[in-house]
């Protein structure tokens, strides 16, 4: 038998809750939050090396792993993509947060993490790095491009 | 003449200190005056015995509770502090098989990371100005999908299969886009 939906009117609360007036949220906040945001870019520069190192720690300690056990392990390394995919077009850097999306695309992908997925793994990692160290911000311009195209074709192996 | 929020309460739950960091002073910016924080989905519900928050910005990957599991906990368990809380997802998943498992966990609105001030505030205003009504069905709870009372077609869920020959296209692995999403909450 379909269920039949039942409807429910929810009472809206928040709206008794709010007021409206010309100190409230207009365009002028708006741009004063998205200044924030880009003014945190400083402290992003230290917390993206504290992702970096946890990531290559996280990458070393699964590599060390028997080819068995890696699958499971390799979670953590996922996570901490995940977050510096979040990260990294909010501060400035949108190349880092394509490279760890392209690596946590990756990750999801693979049933099994022998050694060539590793070094595939690897080879992310070591361009997050690189584009920090060299202060590669926005897309990269030519050179995000071809970072990108190279990622695309080491995962693309794995695709056939 | 713009909104006030001032007297709306808001809970961020995100295992990311710079991320919850970054919220906060959006919000604190947006003249928001009381904003909680919480790393995971069991630690947003222990400080939720305390105080109900009115909007709950989550994240979706954390340990040992997703904001996934969370916004479960929320609609459907008998100890929910408010079945009905307005839930906004922040998430770099943007995949569409990911939106859509966050909608039938009964998500209200969706925001796919990086953050953005007027994205995160477009989606506020979504919940406080276009709330949705709930509806239950089947296993499902949570906001309705359409606007409008009318506009029911007798599917029982929305990921029913359309009818031969009128097959959808197949879903694309590419994220999808903040206003693709946005069509997907708000039809």
């Amino acid at each position: 038998m379909a269920n039949v939906p039942e409807m429910i009117d929810v009472p809206n609360a928040l709206k008794s809750k709010v007021s409206y007036g010309p100190d409230g949220v207009d365009a002028a906040t708006i741009e004063r939050a998205e200044q924030i945001i880009a003014g945190m870019q400083d402290q992003y520069l230290v917390w993206v090396q504290e992702d970096l190192r946890k990531i290559q720690a996280g990458y070393d300690k699964v590599r060390a792993m028997p080819v068995e056990d890696r699958k499971d392990s390799i979670r953590y390394v996922f996570d901490v993509a995940h977050d510096m995919k979040g990260q990294g077009g909010s501060f400035g850097f949108p190349l880092m947060t394509n490279v760890a999306n392209n690596l946590c695309r990756f990750i999801e992908t693979r049933p099994q993490f022998g050694n060539a997925e590793m070094d595939a793994i690897r080879v992310h990692i070591d361009v997050l790095r690189l584009i920090m160290a060299e202060g590669i911000t926005g897309d990269g311009g030519p050179r995000g491009e071809k970072l990108m195209r190279g990622l695309e074709l080491v995962v693309e192996k794995f695709a056939k | 003449m713009g909104i006030k929020l001032e007297r709306v309460n808001f809970m961020i739950v995100d295992d990311n200190p710079p991320i919850r960091s970054m919220v906060r002073q959006v919000l604190r910016t947006m003249g928001v005056a009381l904003v909680r924080e919480a790393s995971d989905g069991s630690d947003a519900l222990i400080q939720m015995r305390s105080e109900v928050p009115d909007i709950l910005v989550t994240d979706w990957v954390m340990s040992p509770m997703d904001g996934i599991e969370l916004t479960r906990y929320i609609r459907k368990s008998e100890n929910s502090p408010n079945h009905f809380m307005p839930i906004i997802m922040m998430t770099g998943f943007g995949e569409r098989r990911r939106v859509f498992e966050a909608r039938d966990a009964g998500v209200n609105e969706f925001l796919v990371k990086p953050l953005s001030a007027a994205a995160l505030f477009s989606r506020i205003n979504a919940v406080i100005e276009r709330p949705r009504q709930f509806v239950r069905v089947g296993e499902f709870f949570g906001p309705d999908r359409r606007r409008r009372k009318d506009e029911w077609s007798g599917d029982e869920r929305r990921g029913k299969p359309p009818p031969p020959g009128q097959a959808k296209q197949p879903p694309s692995p590419s994220p999808m886009s903040q206003s693709e999403i946005n069509q997907v909450f708000n039809p």
